[in-house]
């Protein structure tokens, strides 16, 4: 039992070690930077100075710092993206993954496969190469002028469609993976046992396949959410950087504006934003998909 | 490019091996595609010093490696501004390079440090402006102004695009409402603030992917640096214009860093960029301004032709540079959040 549970740890300890450097380390740094006075040339001062938040809430009073609603604007605007992102990627990917299931093996492998090909290459490459498909002389324009579908190139680079055509691109492998997986586990026979007992298609649907693909889409939900929310080569390079997200505000903070602890400020409400949604993952969805299993 | 590279490269190798008893090197920290890589072959194979190269893409980025404690570097390029703030947190070293015997080379108008008046530390690089690319036949005819670029896309239905950069965007509105791009003055910033929304619309993209939209003919004109001039020269078409509200200028300096631990390769590199027939060979494959007052004389023709780039005495009193705004540049940044959120 002792020699179990030293192995144990010695199997832990690597990532443990790994998380508390890594990840706890330049967190912490973030926390403490984001109270701290702005440096004239970047970097900080070490005073303590909560008027980064000031600005973002709304208690700056006009003197040191000022409020402005907009970053609150910017990050309701970065979540509603996000949101429509989740939403566009799963519908998209729900009923292609039952169609994924019922291939055979081997076309399974394959498929798999096909989904995670975009991460061989560079995400800023593939980006460019979406730049250069929907631009007016790009290759869609040229497809549909050449058959004769339309007389003048679409405008579709630099626009919230573009946006949105590139999040979901980037984002679909992220929903695909879990949702397939519960897809996958799926028990067919109690399927068949809801026909059986007549309920409707529609019926077993809601009452007996969603419940239980639910954990798959949730967690894909989670997982597509929360690299979205702070997304900003996505709308910079196919929006046109017009729309700021607040991926955006935080970039800005640190090579434009020279301002540090306001970057921290916006990372740290980021941050905020990402822990109440996985705490409602945690809380919620994974307790509902537990009595549906018990069920 | 990369064919030069190869040879910069295999030349430097040949030197290494020559000079190999003493293994003499200097390692430049350069803005990406901000000098010929013709010249660093051409020291090496000289002086038997090997030339390593990095880059950055703003002052900001350099400044954060150096003051973070990156090492190894002998000569950074900053641009004029950040001079100062270098000298201020006394990161750079003090060379006399206006000792040198060619120094008299140098167009002292282009020693514009405020820490540096005299070239003690610092000696002038290149310089260029930022000004209106625009295709004739896309753009309804020629283009002069900033009023005229903004009014691109009504008139013909095209788009125009802005660089992503905060400062040079509002640079813009600041010229246009006849401010200094370094006004500290809230009305002033407000004005400028206020007349970029009103043509926000019509612009397409802060991007600095222009150059690739504008070739193909996808985009009608944007701003952008005066060295894409260099692959426009053969289409008549394709024109470059400093505006008649006026243009930024940047400039950098080579200067060598405190902590260089070769700072006597780094002289003899300066050195080395005094001579004409040298500083030329950059300003042609650069396609910008030159410091170097012999080397002017030597220029290509389609740079020496060319007073947009070449820019003659009248039209640089139009031209306005970015000084450091201290505390200031806070409301820059809440001006530049103000435009980019404007719907």
């Amino acid at each position: 039992m002792r020699r179990q549970r030293l192995f144990l740890l010695g199997l832990l300890s690597p990532v443990t070690l790994y998380l508390g450097v890594f990840f706890f380390g330049p967190l912490a740094i973030i926390a403490v930077f984001s109270v701290l006075e702005p440096g004239l040339y970047g970097g900080v001062e070490w005073n303590f100075y909560h008027w980064n938040y000031g600005r973002i809430f709304g208690w700056a009073d006009g003197v040191v710092e000022w409020y402005e609603p907009v970053y609150l604007k910017i990050l309701f605007r970065s979540m509603l993206m996000a949101a429509f992102t989740v939403i566009a990627c799963l519908i998209l990917v729900y009923p292609v993954t039952f169609w994924v299931s019922r291939l055979p093996q081997r076309a399974q492998l394959f498929f798999m496969f096909l989904i995670t090909l975009p991460f061989f290459t560079s995400l800023i490459i593939r980006l460019y190469a979406w730049l250069v498909i929907l631009k007016p002389s790009g290759l869609i324009n040229d497809v549909l002028l050449g058959i004769g579908l339309i007389e003048t190139p679409l405008d579709m680079l630099f626009t919230r469609f573009a946006v949105v055509l590139g999040m979901v691109y980037v984002m679909i492998p992220f929903m695909f993976l879990p949702v397939y997986s519960s897809v996958e586990r799926l028990d067919r026979t109690l399927i068949e046992a809801s026909g059986d007992l007549g309920a409707r298609g529609w019926q077993t649907f809601l009452k007996v396949i969603l419940p239980q693909t639910l954990p798959g889409i949730a967690g894909g939900s989670v997982l597509v959410f929360i690299p979205s929310v702070g997304n900003f080569i996505i709308p910079d390079v196919l929006g046109g950087a017009k729309g700021l997200m607040i991926g955006n505000l935080v970039e800005q903070q640190f090579l434009d504006a020279r301002n540090w602890p306001f970057g921290a400020a916006l990372s740290m409400v980021i941050m905020a934003v990402v822990l109440t949604v996985m705490l409602i993952y945690a809380t919620k969805i994974v307790r509902a998909g537990q009595r549906i299993g018990e069920v | 490019m990369l064919f030069t590279k190869i040879v910069a490269t295999s030349l430097t190798a040949i030197g290494l091996l020559a000079g190999a008893a003493q293994a003499e090197e200097l390692r430049l920290y350069n803005w990406g595609d901000y000098i010929n890589p013709e010249i660093l072959a051409k020291f090496t194979e000289e002086t038997g010093i090997e030339v390593g190269l990095d880059t950055y893409s703003s002052n900001e980025e350099m400044l954060a490696k150096i003051q973070a404690g990156a090492t190894g570097y002998d000569i950074v390029f900053p641009s004029i501004h950040m001079v100062d703030i270098m000298l201020n947190l006394n990161l750079l070293a003090k060379t006399d390079i206006n000792q040198a015997a060619d120094w008299g080379n140098i167009d002292t108008d282009f020693l514009r440090a405020a820490n540096d008046p005299n070239g003690d530390y610092c000696m002038p690089y290149g310089w260029g402006t930022v000004g209106i690319f625009y295709n004739r036949e896309k753009s309804g005819g020629d283009i002069t102004s900033w009023e005229e670029f903004f009014a691109i896309p009504g008139k013909t239905g095209n788009k125009i695009t802005l660089l992503d950069d905060m400062r040079e965007v509002l640079g813009i509105g600041l010229m246009a409402t006849g401010a200094s791009v370094n006004s500290t003055d809230p009305a002033e910033i407000k004005a400028a603030t206020d007349w970029l929304i009103e043509r926000k619309g019509d612009v397409s993209a802060f991007t600095y992917a222009f150059p690739g939209l504008f070739l193909s003919g996808d985009v009608a004109a944007g701003q952008f640096f005066v060295g894409l001039a260099g692959a426009i020269t053969e289409d008549d078409n394709l024109q470059y214009v400093i505006p008649s509200e006026g243009a930024t200028m940047y400039e950098e300096a080579m200067c060598v860093l405190e902590s260089a631990p070769n700072k006597e390769a780094a002289r003899k590199f300066m050195e080395f960029m005094l001579r004409p027939e040298i500083s030329v060979m950059n300003t042609n494959q650069q396609f910008n301004g030159s410091v170097n007052v012999p080397a002017r004389a030597m220029l290509a023709d389609a740079i020496m032709m060319d007073p947009n780039i070449n820019v003659p005495a009248a039209t640089m009193t139009r031209l306005q540079m970015f000084e450091d705004l201290g505390k200031a540049l806070k409301a820059y940044d809440r001006a530049w959040n103000t435009i980019r959120t404007a719907e």
